[in-house]
C-alpha cells in the first residue's frame, strides 16, 4: 500500500509522460483532464527545472474537463478537442495523455484515437493517471505508446543507418543534466563509429523515433530504460546492455568497451578513444591536485538522487575522487528486487566503509538521514540545501528539483561529465574554504 | 442561516455571473453584464489553466505553522513542491492514493498522514485540501476532521476544493478562505471591537504587501494582515476589527463580505492601490471610511509629490502596451499607464464579473472600442492577439511570458515585481526602463516561433470560443 510523502520529487505519472512528450520536437501532448494538471506540471515541474521550458510555458492543449463531464463523460469534449488542436498547433504528432479525473469516469481513450487515426491525424494515446504511478512509470507508459502505437500510423519501412544505438531510462528534467549526459553520450558512440539515436531532447523529433526499430543495440542506462528495451527485443529482437548508473570518468571508457565486443567493433580505434579521454581527464587530476589537497577535497559525502545518478556519481567520487561515502539516498523508487542489488554495489565503492544507503522520496526522512549521518559536502537537489546549511557543509545542486541553477547543456556523465563535475565540486568547496581577509 | 453553513461556497460563476472566456470590445462587454442574464462562455479548444485548487495552495502557503495535506493522487501536490522550493515554511503532504484508494477509499490513509504531521511538526493548524480524486470518490473527509480534531486536540481546516466545479481558479480562493473561516474565526461576531483594522492580502507579492502595510501604519492604523503572512490568531481576532481594507478589490472580495455579513466587520469599498492616483483613491477610501480623511489626504500629497519627483522624465508618450494580469490588478494598471502618458493597446484579464462593472462602464465611456479579453492561461489567444496589434511594450504576469517575449516585443514580468502603491510605480518605471534600453534578448528569442498554425492566426480569435448550452 502507498503511503503519504512528503515534499514528493516523483510527482505522477501524467506528468512523467508530458515530461517524455514535449521533449520530442513537433510532439503535441493533449492532456485529457481537469485544467490544473498541466499547470501543476508547469509549476511543479518545468519551473523546477531551470532553464528547461519546451514550450517557454505550459503544455499546449488541455481539455480542462468540467463537472459536466465528470457526470457525463468527456469523450466529446476529447473528440473536440483534438480536432481543434490539429487545427490550431503546428504539429507531427498529436499525444493524448489522461489524468485521474478521466480515468475515473471511465472514457474510452483509445476509442478516440483511433477516430483521429481515421481522420488521418498522427494520433497515440497513453493512459496516465497519477494513481497509477509516478514520474517513472509515466515515462515507461509514453514510451511504450510511442513504440507500439507509431508503426499504426506510419507502417512503411524506416532505413536506419548502420551502427544505430537507441538511448533509454533518460528521464527529461527528473535528471537535470539530462541533455548535457545525452550529448556526451553521443560523443562518445560517435567517436567510436556508431549513431547514437537519442530520441529526446534537442533535434530529437518523430523520424528519431521512426529508427528506433532498425537499432543495432539499445544502451539502457537506468533501470526505467529496461521496460523499452524489453519491448524492442520481443519485437525486433535488438540486443542491449543495462547498466544502473550513468557513466561517469572511467565507467564510460567501461561503457565503450562493452559496446565494441557487444557489437563486434574495431577494438583498437576503441582503446585510442578510451585512451585520448583518460588522458585528458587525469592531467585534469594533476593540475587540479594543489587546490585538492590545499582545501582539504577529499571528504565524507551525502548524495541524494534517482538511483542512476548515484550509482553514476557516486561511483566517480568514491572511485577516482577520494571521497568517501556517509549516506547515498535514492529517490527513485526501484523496486525492491533492484534494491539488493543496488546495495549491493553502492557498498563496494569503499569497500569496507560504512555507508548509509537510504530508499525515500519523503522530504524529512531524507533530511534526517543526511543531518544524523553527518557529511563534508551534501549533493543533492536544492530541497536538501536546509540540512547543508545545518550541517555546515558546502552543497551541490545535482538532482530534481533545482530553485537556484540553470541547468542548459551541462551533464555528468561521460568523460566532460567528469569534468563538469570537478569543477562544480570544486567551486562549492572553494567557496566554502574562501574567508575575505577583513 | 450562517453563509458558512455550507462546505465550500458557491462558485463565483454563480455568485457573480463570472466569464472565463471571453472576447470584444469593453462596450458590448459593459452592455452584456447590464443585461439581466449573462451567458457562460465555453472554449472547444482550451490550454492548460489553473483550477481552484491551485489558486486555494496560494492562500494555505501564507499561513504560518501550518501543515498541508493533500488528499489525493501524487500529482496534485506538485505545486506544492514548487511553492517548498520557492521558501514556503508550510510543510507539504501528499497522501497519495493509489488506483485501490481510488475504488475502495482512503479515509485511514488520511487520519494516519494528519497524525503522523501532528507529532512530527506539532503545527498550530493542518489543513486538508481536496481535489479531483476525492470529489468525485466523495470519500468521506469530514468524519476524519472531527474525530481527529477530538482525538489530538488540533485545529483542522478541509478546504473542498474540487479541480472541476467551476471554471475559474479565483473560486479557490473563496473556498479556502471559507473553510479558514469557518474553522478559525468563531461562530459569532466579536463582543467587543478592538482598535485593529483588518489588511485583506490575497496571495499578494510581498512587496505590494509590504507597501500597503507601510502605507496603513503611517496613517496610524493598527493592522491584522490576513490571509498572507498570517497565522490562525489572525483569523481568530479579524471579526474583533473595527474594519477590513482590501488590497484589492476581487481576490479578498468573499472574505471582506462575509467579515461584514456575518461578523459585522464593515468591508470598505476601495480600489486597487496601483499608480499614484490610485494609490491615492485607495487612501482617501480608507480615510473616509475611517474618519481620518486628512491624515489620508496629507500621506497622499506626500508620497504623489515625492514620486513624481522621482519619476523625473519618465513618461510612456508615444508607447502602447498591452496589459495580461488578474483582472483588478489589469484595470488599475490601465489607469498608471495613463498616468505615464502610455496608450492602452488591449487587456487581457484573467476573469470578469460583477465586480468588475465599475471598471467596464467607465472604460466603454472614453475607450468604446477598446479590447478586453477574458483568459487564464489561453496562451494561443494572446499570441494571436498580440501578432495583430503589435504592442510596443508588453506588461504581464501570465504563464506564458516566455512565449509572447518570441514575438520580439519588449516585456516585463510582474509575477515578481511589486507595483502597489507609489514605490511600486517607481519600480514599475525602472523595469520598463531597463526592457526598453536595450532589446538585443528578446530579438534574439525571435528566431524560435511560438508552436501555432498560420492558419490559426488569421481566423477570428474566437471561432473557438461558444455560448454554452444549458
Amino acid at each position: 500500500m502507498s503511503h503519504h510523502i512528503e515534499g514528493s520529487r516523483n510527482s505522477c505519472a501524467l506528468h512523467g509522460a508530458l515530461q517524455v512528450f514535449e521533449a520530442i520536437e513537433g510532439t503535441v501532448p493533449v492532456i485529457h483532464s481537469t485544467s490544473g494538471c498541466g499547470l501543476q506540471h508547469y509549476l511543479g515541474g518545468t519551473r523546477l527545472s531551470g532553464g528547461n521550458d519546451p514550450f517557454g510555458s505550459p503544455p499546449v492543449s488541455s481539455t480542462n474537463i468540467r463537472e459536466k463531464h465528470v457526470v457525463f463523460g468527456g469523450g466529446s469534449r476529447l473528440r473536440e478537442q483534438l480536432k481543434n488542436s490539429v487545427k490550431v498547433v503546428q504539429g507531427d504528432l498529436y499525444a493524448i495523455v489522461t489524468g485521474c479525473s478521466i480515468e475515473m469516469v471511465g472514457d474510452d481513450v483509445p476509442a478516440m484515437a483511433k477516430e483521429g487515426l481515421d481522420q488521418d491525424w498522427p494520433v497515440i494515446y497513453a493512459n496516465t493517471p497519477g494513481f497509477r504511478g509516478d514520474v517513472h512509470q509515466g515515462y515507461q507508459l509514453a514510451v511504450r505508446s510511442l513504440i507500439e502505437q507509431l508503426p499504426d500510423i506510419w507502417n512503411e519501412s524506416q532505413t536506419a543507418p548502420a551502427g544505430l544505438v537507441n538511448i533509454w531510462g533518460v528521464i527529461p528534467n527528473q535528471d537535470p543534466f539530462w541533455r548535457g549526459n545525452l550529448q556526451e553520450l553521443a560523443r562518445l558512440l560517435e567517436g567510436i563509429g556508431l549513431v547514437p539515436n537519442l530520441l529526446l531532447g534537442d533535434d530529437q523529433n518523430v523520424n528519431s523515433w521512426k529508427q528506433v526499430p532498425g537499432a543495432a543495440l539499445n544502451l539502457v542506462l537506468s533501470h526505467w530504460g529496461e521496460l523499452p528495451a524489453r519491448l524492442l527485443e520481443e519485437r525486433y529482437g535488438t540486443p542491449s546492455i543495462l547498466l544502473e548508473g550513468l557513466p561517469v570518468g572511467a565507467a564510460a571508457g567501461a561503457l565503450l568497451t562493452r559496446v565494441t565486443e557487444k557489437l563486434g567493433l574495431d577494438p583498437r580505434r576503441t582503446d585510442a578513444v578510451i585512451g585520448r579521454e583518460e588522458s585528458r581527464l587525469k592531467r585534469q587530476y594533476a593540475l587540479l591536485a594543489d587546490t585538492y589537497y590545499r582545501t582539504g577535497f577529499q571528504r565524507e559525502f551525502a548524495l541524494v538522487g534517482e538511483s542512476a545518478q548515484v550509482v553514476g556519481i557516486g561511483e566517480f567520487l568514491g572511485t577516482s575522487l577520494g571521497l568517501l561515502p556517509r549516506t547515498l539516498v535514492i529517490t527513485d523508487n526501484p523496486p525492491d528486487s533492484l534494491q539488493e542489488a543496488l546495495v549491493t554495489r553502492l557498498k563496494s565503492i569503499v569497500p569496507e566503509y560504512g555507508v548509509d544507503i537510504v530508499f525515500s522520496e519523503d522530504r524529512a526522512e531524507i533530511a534526517d538521514a543526511i543531518r544524523s549521518g553527518g557529511a563534508g559536502i551534501v549533493l543533492g537537489s536544492s530541497l536538501e540545501q536546509e540540512a547543508a546549511v545545518e550541517l555546515g557543509v558546502p552543497f551541490l545542486a545535482v538532482s530534481f528539483p533545482l530553485t537556484h541553477r540553470i541547468v542548459l547543456d551541462r551533464g555528468y556523465a561521460g568523460y566532460r561529465g567528469a569534468t563538469a563535475l570537478l569543477e562544480d565540486l570544486g567551486s562549492v568547496i572553494l567557496a566554502g574554504s574562501y574567508t575575505p581577509s577583513v | 442561516m450562517s453563509p458558512l453553513r455550507s462546505k465550500a461556497p458557491r462558485s463565483r460563476e454563480k455568485r457573480l455571473d463570472t466569464l472565463g472566456a471571453w472576447l470584444g470590445p469593453v462596450s458590448v462587454a459593459s452592455d452584456e453584464f447590464a443585461a439581466r442574464e449573462v451567458f457562460q462562455r465555453i472554449r472547444t479548444f482550451a490550454q492548460s489553466s489553473h483550477d481552484d485548487l491551485l489558486y486555494a495552495l496560494r492562500i494555505l502557503t501564507g499561513i504560518k505553522e501550518s501543515v498541508t495535506i493533500i488528499h489525493g493522487p501524487r500529482g496534485c501536490a506538485a505545486a506544492g513542491l514548487y511553492h517548498a522550493a520557492a521558501g514556503s515554511n508550510t510543510r507539504w503532504v501528499v497522501t497519495n492514493l493509489d488506483e485501490r484508494d481510488t475504488i475502495m477509499g482512503a479515509d485511514r490513509k488520511l487520519r494516519k498522514a494528519v497524525t503522523a504531521l501532528h507529532h512530527r511538526y506539532q503545527p498550530k493548524v493542518a489543513f486538508i485540501v481536496g481535489n479531483p480524486v476525492v470529489a468525485i470518490n466523495n470519500d468521506d473527509i469530514q468524519s476524519v476532521v472531527e474525530e481527529l480534531h477530538e482525538e489530538l486536540d488540533l485545529l483542522i481546516v478541509p478546504i473542498y476544493v474540487t479541480g472541476f466545479s467551476s471554471q475559474n481558479a479565483v473560486s479557490g480562493y473563496d473556498t479556502a478562505l471559507h473553510a479558514l473561516l469557518k474553522y478559525l474565526s468563531g461562530n459569532n461576531p466579536a463582543a467587543e471591537k478592538n482598535a485593529a483594522v483588518n489588511l485583506l492580502s490575497v496571495a499578494e507579492h510581498p512587496l505590494d504587501r509590504k507597501e500597503a502595510h507601510d502605507l496603513l501604519e503611517g496613517l496610524g492604523l493598527e493592522l491584522n494582515v490576513l490571509p498572507d503572512n498570517s497565522t490562525v490568531d489572525s483569523f481568530k481576532e479579524a471579526p474583533a476589527a473595527r474594519a477590513s481594507i482590501p488590497l484589492c478589490p476581487d481576490a479578498p472580495e468573499y472574505l471582506g463580505t462575509i467579515l461584514q455579513e456575518k461578523y459585522g466587520v464593515p468591508f470598505i469599498d476601495a480600489p486597487r492601490p496601483v499608480g499614484i492616483e490610485g494609490t491615492g483613491r485607495w487612501l482617501k477610501s480608507i480615510g473616509a471610511a475611517l474618519d481620518i480623511p486628512a491624515a489620508a489626504g496629507e500621506l497622499h500629497t506626500r508620497k504623489a509629490e515625492e514620486t513624481s519627483r522621482l519619476l523625473g522624465d519618465f513618461s510612456l508618450k508615444g508607447t502602447s502596451v498591452y496589459i495580461s494580469l488578474s483582472s483588478a490588478n489589469a484595470f488599475s494598471l490601465i489607469t498608471l499607464v495613463e498616468e505615464l502618458g502610455g496608450v492602452v493597446a488591449g487587456v487581457t484579464v484573467t476573469h470578469l464579473d460583477r465586480l468588475h462593472v465599475r471598471y467596464l462602464n467607465e472604460l466603454a465611456a472614453r475607450y468604446p472600442s477598446l479590447q478586453i479579453h477574458v483568459s487564464d492561461g489561453q496562451e494561443f489567444e494572446e499570441i494571436s492577439i498580440l501578432r495583430r496589434l503589435s504592442p510596443d511594450l508588453y506588461l504581464g504576469d501570465s504563464t506564458n511570458i516566455g512565449q509572447v517575449a518570441r514575438l520580439g516585443i519588449p516585456t516585463v514580468s510582474l509575477e515578481a515585481l511589486g507595483i502597489v502603491g507609489y514605490s511600486g510605480v517607481l519600480r514599475l518605471a525602472g523595469r520598463i526602463k531597463t526592457a526598453q534600453a536595450n532589446r538585443s534578448f528578446g530579438a534574439a528569442l525571435t528566431s524560435t516561433n511560438p508552436p501555432y498554425r498560420e492558419s490559426w492566426y488569421s481566423r477570428s480569435n474566437n471561432w473557438h470560443i461558444k455560448q454554452e448550452v444549458k
